[in-house]
């Protein structure tokens, strides 16, 4: 009977609660904005521009505490993007694909690592941008744009030949490959976090305390893989439109 | 789950944003930084490239004096022994040369003493061998 009370005790705190598809809307003109996707957006925001800002304030030659930090995650990012796009190209491109990489994996393990439950909205709850598919199109289309503009100033209009090379046959394919990258990048990421997310939610529904801890820790690496993912395939895709087909090495 | 709506275009320019921010505040200076670093440690152990093989070659130098020193002193080693080894060769002659003279003319006044003494002797027997005459037959018939 004790345990019996003690679990509808339980109950009487919500400590998790499943909330899919409600949203925190906010009304610009015409349209509607998800806000609690922005709120912590702008958060991840703040937290990159703080840490950069902290890491390039006083810069030195030999590096110490935040700066040397940073300057690991930079190489980390430059070796990355060295691996897809090669030496010559990279240089460019390392803003573009790190940034991807900072703010999904910023991201991700914001929206694992803060309780966000503490702060109540009217309406839906705050989590990672990443679990909203509109952040993860608009990062996915970007992608797409970054690796046309890459095509384009690197070949013009002969880009256009990679459609048709090296057979004419293969053009359908070719042109559905543009719609399904970023939507499988897109679609792989939203379905990731958000699917973690609803695991641990539904776990911690279940039983509160300590069983959900592994799965939390499976989520905070599939976040930060999540995150190398989306940058690699980022790059890759820039790569293969800067290369073409069938020229590569 | 999949409602679209304003914050796609703008969270894509908030991203836009937020790449052209972190360009200026973090990849351009520590690209920078990681670049000058590379460069000074580049450039630092070429320095101390140069100055190694610096360093070999003066041992080089300092080793080839040291063997032609240890080549000298060899030579004159050789030379003060084959002088050395000359003075007591000539000293040596001298002395045998000295010594055979000495033998000589000690055997010369020898022999000159002998002749002498030979002399006198005779003498002496003449007078003694007339002094026995004169004993034996008496001095009035000697002469």
């Amino acid at each position: 009977m004790e345990l019996l009370g003690s679990l509808t005790i339980l109950n009487t705190f919500t400590l998790a609660e499943l909330e899919v598809g409600e949203h925190f809307l906010w009304k610009i003109g015409n349209y509607t904005v998800h806000g609690q996707v922005f709120i912590v957006s702008w958060i991840v925001i703040g937290v990159l521009l703080i840490a950069s800002l902290a890491a390039t304030r006083n810069v030195q030659t030999v590096p110490g505490g935040v700066q040397n930090f940073m300057e690991y995650a930079l190489e980390f990012i430059r070796d990355l993007v060295k691996n897809q796009l090669g030496e010559k190209e990279y240089r460019p491109w390392v803003p573009f694909i790190g940034t991807l990489f900072l703010f999904i994996f910023v991201s991700n393990w914001g929206g694992a690592l803060i309780p966000w439950k503490l702060i109540e909205l009217p309406s839906g709850e705050l989590a990672a941008p990443t679990n909203d598919i509109n952040t993860t199109v608009a990062l996915a289309l970007l992608t797409s744009l970054a690796y046309f503009y890459a095509g384009f100033k690197k070949k013009g209009l002969g880009y256009f030949k990679k459609y048709i090379e090296p057979t004419p046959i293969l053009l359908p394919i070719a042109v559905l490959e543009d719609f399904t990258k970023p939507l499988s990048l897109s679609f792989r990421l939203f379905g990731n976090i958000l699917a973690d997310e609803l695991v641990v939610a539904v776990l911690v529904l279940l039983v509160p305390l300590f069983v959900p801890l592994p799965v939390m820790a499976l989520g905070l690496f599939t976040s930060a893989i999540q995150a190398l993912v989306f940058a690699t395939l980022a790059g890759a895709y820039i790569h293969e439109a800067l290369e073409g087909h069938g020229e590569e090495e | 789950m999949f409602d679209f709506d304003l914050t796609t275009p703008l969270m894509a320019v908030q991203f836009l944003i937020l790449t052209a921010l972190l360009n200026a505040l973090f990849y351009k200076p520590l690209t920078k930084v990681l670049d000058e670093r590379d460069s000074l440690i580049r450039n630092s152990k070429t320095g101390a490239k140069e100055k190694l093989a610096k360093a070999e070659s003066l041992v080089k130098e300092y080793e080839s004096k040291i063997a032609a020193a240890r080549k000298e002193s060899q030579s004159i080693v050789e030379k003060a022994q084959t002088e050395a080894r000359e003075v007591v060769a000539q000293k040596t002659a001298e002395a045998q040369k000295e010594v055979i003279a000495k033998r000589e003319q000690a055997t010369l006044e020898i022999q000159q003493q002998k002749e002498t003494a030979l002399a006198t002797l005779e003498q002496q027997v003449d007078s003694l061998s007339r002094q026995i005459l004169e004993k034996i037959l008496g001095p009035e018939l000697v002469k």
